[in-house]
């Protein structure tokens, strides 16, 4: 049976390496990423009769091309593409975190949102209404505390679940404004029919070219290095 | 009509309304995944002339970024 990829991306101290460690224990080496010296961990786990093998991207800010670490996570998740990327987000830093979630939603592949630190989050009196964030991202969202082992089965099963209706991607879509909207959307006609565009989401790429992203440019100038 | 200034003009304990992102590339985009993003209320915590860094409260974080990150960073005193 083929192995479910999971890519688990997610900001620097969301306790990412903590949640990789609860979901496959010891079973899991370390490689490289392909010419870089950045640590790649690789773990498996089992649930329900499936196979998941985890890949433990570069912790990040966002996932724009300006450092090393985010053109590793962010080529991983376009080239590689994962069965589902899983966002590990620090619920005691919310709005921050959500930064990089925009970004990862805007990829289109499909995605479960993890609230780690769930116990920092009740300490600092945060309440997140959690199926109305569900809504709004329209992802599976799970509540956990990594460091505690509390919330596995709950992952486990919304993993699973995206797995199997991996047809329906989110339908997510970022307000930028009614100026911004409108160039979005000429770009976006514009690339339809770009080949050299075929390979991307379209709504992703004309967000990118208008950020002024390097590497994204770089497809449309002929010179990929 | 209240001014806009840029934020390393402000004092310890003044507190703005971020209103604009001057700077652009990686600075820019530094400054943003700090959270430091049009529309949010920051609290100026430490700031003395000529001396690195800036340090802000931004919602419960505090951060540190340079004189020369705050001067891209046009605010509201409020
Ligand atoms: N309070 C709390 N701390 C956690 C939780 N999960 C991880 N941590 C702690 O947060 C810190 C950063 O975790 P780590 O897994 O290294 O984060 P990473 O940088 O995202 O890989 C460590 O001290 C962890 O023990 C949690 O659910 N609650
Ligand atoms: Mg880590």
């Amino acid at each position: 049976m083929t192995e479910i990829v999971v890519a688990v991306a997610g900001q620097p101290n969301s306790g990412k390496s903590t949640l990789f460690n609860m979901l496959t224990g010891m079973r899991q080496f370390v490689a490289n990423y392909p010419g870089v010296t950045v640590e790649k961990r690789v773990g498996r786990m089992n649930y329900k009769g499936y196979k998941f093998m985890l890949v433990d991207l570069p912790g990040t800010y966002s996932m724009t091309s300006y450092s090393l670490e985010e053109r590793i996570a962010r080529n991983f998740l376009l080239k590689e593409r994962p069965d589902i990327v899983l966002d590990v987000v620090d619920a005691s830093n919310l709005e921050r975190n959500l930064v990089l979630t925009f970004q990862l939603l805007e990829m289109k592949i499909p995605m479960v949102v993890v609230l780690n630190m769930m116990d920092a989050a009740e300490s600092a009196r945060i309440k997140i209404d959690v199926n109305g964030l569900s809504e709004e991202l329209g992802v599976k969202v799970v509540p956990t505390m990594a460091k505690r082992g509390v919330g596995k089965a709950e992952l486990c099963d919304a993993l699973l679940d995206t797995y199997q209706l991996a047809g329906d991607i989110n339908d997510f879509r970022l307000d930028y404004g009614p100026q911004l909207n409108r160039s979005l959307n000429v770009l976006q006609e514009a690339l339809a029919d770009d080949e050299r565009a075929s390979a991307y989401d379209l709504r992703w790429l004309a967000v990118r070219l208008i950020a002024g992203d390097e590497e994204v440019s770089k497809l449309f100038t002929g010179s990929l290095a | 009509m209240t001014d806009t200034v840029r934020l390393n003009t402000l004092k310890p304990g003044d507190k703005c309304l971020i209103i604009e992102i001057k700077a652009t590339g990686i600075t820019g985009q530094r400054l943003m995944d700090l959270g430091l993003i049009p529309g949010v209320v920051i609290e100026v915590v430490r700031n003395a002339p000529l001396v690195d860094p800036v340090q802000l409260l931004v919602r419960d974080n505090h951060i540190s970024i340079r004189h020369s990150e705050a001067r891209e960073i046009g605010v509201i005193l409020l």
